[in-house]
């Protein structure tokens, strides 16, 4: 295998297909789509099924996760948030929290890194944000872009910087999931690559491939932690963002 | 909280010790389960970059794009630039009260904090 730290981002192409000059090929990245959402679908599933009133560790573990992101949204978007949005909320947490962890194992393929993925998620957070803000409440979710109190001298300025604001939520929001992914990726690789390197060196570089080893099995597990807190922190912003649809002029 | 008063005629020595202990887990538990949407100075120091420099680069395609389609080289892309600058640190000023509010400064606070090993 390849020492080169970006040899893991590489998709190959299992089935070639293209629409209209569109590559809508089968590839790698699709392929670890379906198995994140095909593993959060299995999990919640089997989990659930044996209904037991005294939860096994399986039924614990799905109903922790379901209750830690309800009360989230609850807290984030009031009674009428989470009975509109839960469902979606959850399914982008389960997904992303599952293709994280199936990147964690080595040699598979992460489909957080590559930011068309999460571009695409954040992207459908905002389309949700403007339908359902117009859809609900009209002209008041212009609202959003006039501050109350502002002199009209300034006004039109303001609601430029706040539109200006506004769009440049989905960008800051697919770009930390996927630079945190991305970059933990690449620093775990361009450590583990030292150690057949210096491995390679003879005698005092086996002893001294320790270290980057110890680095990075300390790396994995805090790559872990980044996998779990970014699916989460990706959730509650949806969360935050999704309260302004409901809710205009409450900044 | 009413149920950190001390109890009516003094409590004994012991008593106040475990009270003391008591309410060190609680705060320590009150701490850990907060809503807390970053755990670290380095991730809100990513945060902070991430809000301001999507704003910059959204303001200064906007202005691009009028530019674009509009023929007013290079006044688009100026305002726009300037403009995404000052919503970036709207985004940034935003993110801190949203932080500020969600992680408060104890009161009882030391005024002195040790920052010897920072």
């Amino acid at each position: 295998m390849s020492n080169d730290p970006m040899h893991q981002f590489q998709i190959e192409r299992f089935a070639p297909f293209e629409i209209n000059g569109i590559d809508a090929s089968f590839s790698t990245a699709s392929l670890f789509m379906v198995a994140g959402a095909g593993l959060a679908t299995l999990f919640m599933t089997q989990a659930m099924a044996p209904k037991a009133m005294v939860p096994g560790r399986m039924q614990v573990a799905a109903e922790g996760l379901y209750g830690f992101i309800h009360s989230m949204v609850k807290d984030a978007t009031g009674d009428e948030g989470v009975k509109k949005f839960f469902p979606f909320v959850f399914t982008l947490f389960m997904f992303i929290l599952m293709a994280n962890m199936l990147g964690m194992f080595p040699y598979w393929f992460t489909t957080t890194s590559q930011i068309v993925v999460t571009a695409a998620l954040a992207l459908m957070v905002f389309a949700t944000v403007l339908i359902v803000g117009i859809g609900k409440n009209g002209a008041k979710f212009l609202k959003l872009f006039v501050p109350s109190g502002v002199p009209i001298a300034v006004l039109p300025f303001v609601v430029l910087i706040e539109i200006i604001s506004f769009f440049s939520r989905p960008l800051s929001h697919a770009v930390r999931l996927w630079a945190n992914i991305f970059a933990g990726h690449v620093l775990l690789k361009v450590f583990a690559g030292f150690v057949p390197m210096m491995a390679a060196a003879g005698f005092v570089g086996v002893l001294g491939s320790i270290l980057p080893l110890g680095m990075t099995v300390a790396l994995y597990a805090l790559e872990f932690l980044v996998a779990f807190l970014q699916a989460y922190v990706f959730a509650l912003l949806t969360c935050i963002y999704l309260n302004d649809a409901l809710h205009p002029g409450h900044h | 909280m009413a149920d950190s008063d001390p109890p009516p005629g003094g409590a004994p020595q012991d008593t106040s010790a475990l009270r003391a202990k008591v309410e060190h887990a609680r705060a320590a538990h009150a701490r850990k389960h907060a809503p807390q949407e970053q755990t670290s100075a380095a991730s809100l120091a990513m945060r902070f970059g991430g809000e301001f420099g999507s704003a910059v680069l959204v303001g200064a395609g906007a202005g691009f794009g009028v530019d674009y389609w509009l023929h007013t080289n290079p006044w688009g892309l100026v305002i726009g630039l300037a403009a995404g600058f000052a919503a970036g640190v709207v985004n940034v000023v935003r993110v801190a009260k949203s932080y500020q509010s969600a992680n408060p400064v104890d009161p009882n606070a030391p005024s002195v904090p040790d920052d010897a090993e920072d």
